[in-house]
């Protein structure tokens, strides 16, 4: 049409008499007419629409890539997500200066507003990777490719689904279920569906995502390294059911991950959080940054969770969020290795046995996540490099001992519980002595102790406190005043979805 | 009206007479008569007369003292004498050598011609509602930019300065707020459709013509529904083969009006009361601190030169001008200079054929500072200096501050300009078919390069406010439009009938391409190349019957490619009638109306801004996934669309009347419309559990505009005094009817706080302010607990009221707060001409709209307070009711009218004084006439409003009214010459 309009334009000034003139306008219009179909369709140069796509069987593996790519997202893993899981806790505080991100103390004070943008972060970047994963699991099936590697890429979108669903699940109670692309005419007419919903739909994404993902050593390929695999679903799957206090179900899938040999502990606790220990033998799943670029901008692969835990101050390594807590420090067994391999304070010489953290006059009883360290890489602090650990062998083995001990098992209990215990013990043998209590409530309260031990500040502390219930209890013996028991046990609804849905996504009851 | 064109056409018949002198052909003479031509009035002398034999080719003008002479055929030779704004008049020869003539002013208006879409009309044809400003009253405010010269001078126009910052242009709404999206007008320059006309420089505007009613938009089809507004520049006049002219002033800037912030003692008190400690030992030591205001604004000057030509000259009508614009920014570091070049140039190659042109370009450079330094400055507490005792930047993060020190962001984030080259023209044929068949074939084109470059040093000021490595970014666009339309007009008159056919087609297309590098790498998603294209077949017919009975009708049929092929086209038909009252036979004896016409049209119209492919899930890409050491691309449809968006429709009716009474002397033309609009074009907040990365585009809601334009006009001229006084009045209701998609409620601008500000629904207007009222504040602990609350309150917070009366607080008790759009808008202008003076003021206002504080909110760190939250603030039991305690962020910053203040603000916009030297001195000097002058604009406003101007740019409709800290407005005075020899 382009070209032949210019075609038209010449020949019209070309033209000296009227009758010609009236002529070319007739073919003019006739032509725009008849071409007017082309002219009319654009679409962006050099862009692929929703129709082009999911075609080929690259495209259908870059849209799982995009999925895990929301999982190093500020949403999914910054700010709100430390302050829902750890600093919410009695594991850490705030940190960082006081004045320095009043939301967050808020969370840490349980002054929960709906309107605290920590609550709509989080809701917001994990529906986001729901949202991608559902654009997945609907279109990947219609591509034409290798029938296994298909089952494959739907099963790692199932199950970063069910990961995104049971974060949700646990800090918000009943959600809506979005399991497609929603269209236009649905966007406000989804309803909060019972958290029996959510579960079964978590169970039934994990257990499809058992069937189709390869373990984790078949992953062979570098540019694979970090997919989820037949043991992260199961690992997620446990999980779950310990949710649910299904402990026979979280007994069988974590037996079932001891038993496949595909994991193991390292000898060295620390090394779990170096570069190391990344994707080692005791790495169940974790989601994977790299950083790649010596530019000014955060580089391609990077996420901002090292940044946003990092030192403040000298060496400046970041915001300084997420402080290990009194409480925390005083929790560990005499001796226990875990500490250290656990907490930055300050003049401590940092895992690279070099630097050393200046006193920080502006930050009040400075310490640091050290499992959130990361030694010199490329770019700036933005440019995050370390992995982001989800599930790690030794809480299976703790997870197991818990059931076990819940199913009067208690003797197989210990052989796990003891299993971590040795490993944190390392050569020394006068500390952490094997627990050999068979009574099932002492022996619950070993396990439970252990597994803050064993996994403090890696965001599990405030999820395994409201499945034991002891939210409300611990919350006020460190003196976390404001909690109220029946109301902070669920995060308040972002205010921004009630109003957008004319309340049908309805607030958690005392909000 | 007809004084201003006399006046117009006046001054530049008085300039031809040189040229006749110099260049009017030898004639061999049969009677050679010669004569004096004055004003019956006063006798005064006609400058620029033009007397000509009746029938014959033998033309003359008068000079500058009316005399005239001129060679007629024979004694029985008659002849005619024109002057604009006067009666004409035939003096039959009769021999006579010596005929002085008195000439008697026109006591009928004037036929004043109009530009409409695709054509002009007579204004007395006109059966639509059409503002109309002409180069005078533009010429004599100066003013940097088309929009501004249209601030308050023609009902129903709406116009909103959409930054003090030099260079930007205005937010303008013709007859209220239409859409929830871009309810920006059409502007068509020269012909040339376009969606800015910030290239245009005023000097060079002949007209400005706004199509209000659907009557005149119609023929702009999906374009025309939030108006069209038609600038045509000028061109040189018949007879004058050089006509030169020099204007140029220099003037001074300076913020119009500042805001209130708390100095560094009320800070300190505030921070001490905040932390319940006394960080601040002795707050009253501290004084005034820093001002950062003071810091980062100052004085400006403002300057602009011109020069131009035009003229017809061998048949070459013609129009040169250049011009120089620079106006420095009161805020530092910020400027904006502009050069443009005009050629308008047209000429009759046949006796049928003409061809033109109109080509215009424009070379900006904007420089600006990055780093929000506005903001920086808002937020700063002044108990920091610039500097620290070492000469460096101060570093406020010691205080737990992450706000940048807006003195290092001017000195090291000060290094970037936007230069804009630009393009924009028409080529056109006129070809006469037939008798009565005119072809026109009108191709355009806009060719708009941007360069933007930004280069920050490394620095290091603090944790929060550093540049490790130095870089230079830059973003270069290219917008290239190009537009084709044909058209065949047939014109023809009979005895009871006049008629004028138009049909015709059209077709555009727009690219945009966009790259952004830093240190000459491309960026991640540093491309981005959009299009659009459009076809459209237009038709239209106006007949006038007896003289006195007016119809017009007419079609547009658009094919627009933002749309999928289902909803792609769309048809906008318009009807309208006319009564021209006083025509008639039974008027012609009464004496009350000079003129009286009534109108009465309807039509439809519609409204395709938006994004330019809301219908297509565009993938994006970029979306890396990290596996072990490698990344892996990733790509995925992030971002929502909606196949079935269609064009927004409006559907408007319109009755007006005009009339003009006391001889003329007033003039009035009321227009009631009702606009009701469809389909509106929204990117709606949707729900987070959608998982979209953006709202998608939908047809979101009903509105109805219904309003008012009134224009009310005296102009007389009595003693060698000419005076004016006029009016406008522009009440207007802004009313959603409907809400689709089933929802009851929209809300959005967000604020910092996370609240939404405005809740748009059916029965009020588009985004009124919504939150909770202020019953009062807590006095203590008792009342705490036995008055409704949310739970976290403390003494001294706001009281809300519990408006549900449940006893307890919930956002059930929110309420509207009153709506962002002002339910009038009003000018006054007056203007007076006196012994060579010349004075005019303007005066501008709105009313019933109100706005919000949302920049008060955003509180991340322990920024300054505005003074409203110090002052009589609570301190203790009984101490305010009013104002709360002492906080940061939390209760007291929720949305509640404690942040929603009047917006209503009375102007005075413009006053200038002139004085052009008397004709005969000018002459002296080879010049046709010389003026100065003084104005100020800006000088005074009367405002309620704690924070800066309250007129605000948001674009997005549902955040009018919300002031979120911008370039504030200045106020200006300015020295100038205009010349014309």
């Amino acid at each position: 049409m382009l070209n032949s309009l210019k075609i038209n334009i010449k020949n019209i000034k070309r033209m000296s008499t009227p009758v010609k003139s009236l002529i070319a306008v007739a073919v003019l219009l006739l032509t725009a007419t008849n071409c007017k179909k082309d002219f009319l369709d654009r679409k962006p140069p050099g862009e692929l629409t929703f129709e082009e796509f999911f075609k080929t069987p690259e495209q259908a593996e870059e849209a799982v890539n995009a999925v895990y790519e929301q999982f190093r997202s500020f949403d999914c893993v910054g700010l709100g997500y430390l302050g829902l899981t750890d600093i919410i806790s009695d594991d850490s505080d705030k940190g960082s200066t006081t004045n320095d991100q009043p939301p967050l103390a808020d969370i840490d004070n349980f002054l929960l507003e709906p309107s605290n943008s920590y609550f709509s972060a989080v809701y917001k970047g994990y529906f986001r990777a729901i949202a991608r994963a559902n654009v997945a699991i609907q279109n990947i099936p219609n591509v034409e490719m290798d029938q296994q590697k298909r089952d494959r890429l739907v099963g790692e979108c199932k199950f970063l689904r069910a990961h995104s669903y049971l974060l949700l699940v646990q800090w918000f109670g009943d959600l809506p279920l979005i399991t497609k692309t929603l269209q236009v005419e649905e966007y406000y007419a989804q309803t909060r569906q019972p958290r029996e919903v959510i579960y079964a739909q978590i169970e039934a994404d994990l257990t499809d995502a058992i069937a189709a993902l390869p373990e984790k050593d078949a992953y062979t390929q570098t540019s694979d390294i970090g997919r989820a695999s037949k043991g992260s679903a199961k690992g997620l799957l446990a999980k779950l059911y310990m949710l649910k206090k299904d402990y026979a179900n979280a007994e069988k899938y974590c037996l079932e991950i001891i038993n496949s040999g595909k994991y193991s502990l390292l000898p060295k606790y620390a090394d779990n959080f170096k570069k190391v220990g990344e994707n080692g033998a005791e790495s169940v799943f974790e989601f994977q940054a790299v950083a790649l670029k010596t530019q000014q901008a955060a580089g391609p692969g990077s996420s901002p969770y090292n940044m946003i835990q990092g030192v403040r101050g000298v060496p400046n390594l970041g915001w300084g969020f997420n402080r290990p807590s009194d409480d925390l420090v005083a929790s560990y067994e005499n001796g226990d290795p875990r500490r250290e391999a656990t907490v930055i304070y300050e003049l401590e010489t940092l895992p690279d046995g070099v630097t050393k953290v200046q006193h920080n006059a502006d930050v009040v009883n400075a310490r640091y996540n050290q499992k959130a360290w990361v030694p010199g890489h490329p770019g700036l602090q933005d440019n995050g490099p370390g992995n982001i650990r989800i599930i790690r062998y030794s809480d299976i083995l703790l997870l197991a001992a818990e059931a076990l001990n819940e199913n009067g098992k208690p003797a197989d209990a210990l052989i796990y519980l003891n299993q971590v215990r040795k490993r944190a013990r390392g050569t020394n043998q006068i500390i952490l002595p094997d627990v050999t209590i068979t009574d099932q409530s002492q022996l619950r309260e070993k396990i439970y102790r252990e597994r803050r031990s064993e996994l403090a500040m890696e965001q599990q502390r405030w999820f395994d406190l409201l499945r034991w219930g002891r939210a409300a209890q611990v919350m006020t013996a460190v003196g976390k005043t404001n909690f109220t028991p029946g109301k902070h046990e669920l995060m308040p609804i972002p205010q921004t979805e009630v109003d957008l849905t004319d309340g049908s996504i309805f607030q958690n009851p005392g909000y | 009206m007809k004084q201003l064109f006399t006046q117009l056409t006046n001054r530049q018949a008085g300039l031809s007479v040189l040229f006749c002198v110099l260049f009017a052909p030898f004639l061999s003479a049969q009677l050679r008569v010669s004569g004096k031509v004055t004003d019956a009035t006063d006798g005064s002398a006609l400058i620029g007369a033009t007397i000509k034999e009746k029938g014959g080719a033998n033309g003359s003008i008068s000079d500058y003292d009316g005399n005239y002479t001129i060679t007629v055929a024979s004694p029985e030779a008659v002849l005619t004498l024109t002057y604009t704004g006067f009666e004409d008049l035939d003096v039959p020869v009769n021999g006579r050598t010596q005929i002085d003539v008195s000439m008697k002013q026109s006591q009928t208006l004037i036929e004043q011609v109009v530009v409409v879409g695709y054509g002009t009309q007579k204004k007395s044809d006109l059966t639509g509602a059409v503002g109309t400003i002409k180069a005078k009253d533009i010429e004599r405010i100066p003013t940097a930019s088309i929009e501004q010269a249209l601030q308050g001078k023609i009902a129903g126009v709406y116009v909103s300065p959409a930054s003090g910052e030099p260079g930007r242009g205005a937010v303008i709404r013709i007859r209220g707020t239409g859409t929830l999206n871009n309810a920006s007008p059409l502007y068509v320059v020269d012909g040339m459709l376009l969606e800015d006309a910030s290239f245009v420089n005023p000097q060079d505007v002949a007209s400005i013509e706004v199509l209000k009613d659907a009557s005149a938009t119609a023929i702009y089809g999906n374009r025309g529904a939030n108006g069209v507004i038609i600038i045509t520049t000028k061109r040189g006049q018949e007879g004058r083969p050089a006509v030169i002219s020099f204007s140029s002033y220099y003037g001074q800037q300076q913020i119009a009006k500042k805001l209130s912030l708390d100095n560094a003692s009320e800070f300190a008190q505030m921070y001490n009361e905040l932390k319940g400690n006394n960080y601040f030992p002795d707050p009253s030591a501290l004084g005034e601190g820093t001002d950062w205001f003071d810091v980062v604004f100052r004085d400006a000057p403002i300057a602009s030169a011109q020069i131009g030509a035009n003229g017809v000259w061998k048949k070459l009508n013609y129009n040169l001008s250049g011009s120089y614009f620079n106006q420095q920014g009161i805020m530092e570091k910020t400027g904006f200079d502009r050069y443009t070049g005009r050629f308008n140039g047209e000429y009759p190659v046949l006796k049928n054929l003409k061809v033109g042109t109109n080509l215009a370009y424009s070379n900006e450079k904007r420089k600006s500072v990055g780093g929000g330094v506005l903001a920086s400055a808002y937020r700063m507490p002044p108990v920091f200096a610039e500097r620290d005792s070492t000469g460096d930047f101060t570093d406020p993060t010691f205080f737990g501050q992450s706000i940048a020190n807006p003195a290092a962001d001017l000195f090291y984030k000060s290094d970037q300009t936007t230069r804009v080259n630009r393009l924009v023209g028409t080529v056109y044929a006129d070809v006469t078919l037939f008798k009565n068949f005119v072809f026109r074939s009108n191709y355009g084109f806009d060719r708009r390069d941007e360069r933007f470059r930004y280069f920050e040093p490394a620095f290091e000021v603090s944790s929060s406010q550093l540049n490790k490595t130095e870089r230079t970014t830059r973003d270069t666009t290219k917008e290239r439009t190009w537009l084709w339309e044909n058209t065949v007009t047939y014109n023809k008159s009979w005895d009871d009938l006049r008629l004028t056919v138009l049909a015709g087609q059209s077709a555009q297309e727009y690219t945009y391409k966009k790259r952004n590098t830093i240190n000459d790498t491309l960026q991640p998603n540093g491309e981005n190349i959009r299009e659009w294209a459009m076809i459209s077949y237009l038709f239209r017919a106006n007949a006038v019957f007896f003289e006195r009975y007016l119809v017009t009708a007419s079609l547009r049929t658009d094919g627009s490619s933002k749309f999928s092929k289902n909803n792609r086209w769309g048809y906008f038909p318009s009807v309208a009638v006319g009564w021209n009252v006083a025509q008639e036979q039974f008027m012609s004896h009464q004496k009350i109306f000079d003129r009286l016409k009534l109108r009465a049209s309807w039509g439809i119209t519609g409204n395709d801004k938006t994004q330019d492919y809301p219908s297509l899930g565009i993938i994006s890409d970029e979306l890396y996934a990290a596996f072990g050491d490698t990344v892996q691309s990733g790509a995925t449809l992030v971002n929502y669309a909606n196949a079935g968006v269609r064009w927004e429709t409006t559907r408007q009716t319109d009755l007006g009347v005009e009339f003009a009474v006391f001889s003329g002397r007033l003039s009035a033309e009321v227009d009631w419309y009702n606009r009701f609009t469809y389909d509106i074009l929204g990117d709606l907040p949707i729900p987070d559990y959608v998982g979209s990365g953006s709202n998608p585009v939908v047809n979101a809601a009903q509105v109805r505009n219904t309003g008012w334009d009134i224009t009310l006009q005296w102009r007389e001229t009595k003693n060698k005094i000419t005076y004016n006084v006029g009016a406008i009045f522009s009440p207007v209701k802004n009313e959603v009817v409907k809400l689709n998609q089933g929802k009851s409620e929209i809300f959005d601008g967000i604020t910092a706080q996370n609240d939404f500000a405005t809740r748009t629904t059916a029965g009020l207007p588009i985004g009124t302010f919504y939150g909770y009222q202020v019953a009062g504040v807590f006095q203590n602990a008792e009342e705490l607990a036995t008055l409704p609350k949310f739970g976290g309150e403390k003494p001294g917070d706001l009281r809300f009221a519990d408006l549900n009366g449940d006893g307890i607080l919930s956002d059930k008790d929110r309420t509207n707060l009153g709506s962002p759009i002002p339910t009038l808008t009003y000018g006054f202008t007056a203007g007076m001409e006196l012994f060579g003076f010349d004075a005019a003021i303007d005066f501008f206002g709105v009313k019933g709209n109100k706005v919000a504080n949302i920049k008060a909110v955003a509180r991340f760190d322990t920024p300054n307070w505005e003074t409203l939250w110090y002052d009589g603030h609570w301190t203790g039991e009984g101490t305010s009711n009013t104002v709360p305690r002492v906080t940061n962020g939390g209760h007291n910053y929720r949305m509640s009218d404690f942040l929603v203040e009047d917006g209503s603000f009375f102007r005075l916009r413009s006053v200038v004084l002139g004085y052009s030297l008397p004709k005969r001195w000018a002459a002296g000097v080879a010049m046709s006439k010389a003026r100065i002058y003084v104005s100020g604009t800006n000088l005074w406003t009367k405002q309620s409003y704690s924070g800066f101007t309250p007129e605000f740019p948001n674009e997005r409709i549902f955040e009018a009214g919300i002031d979120k800290l911008n370039y504030p407005m200045s106020k200006t005075i300015l020295f100038g010459l205009d010349v014309i020899f």
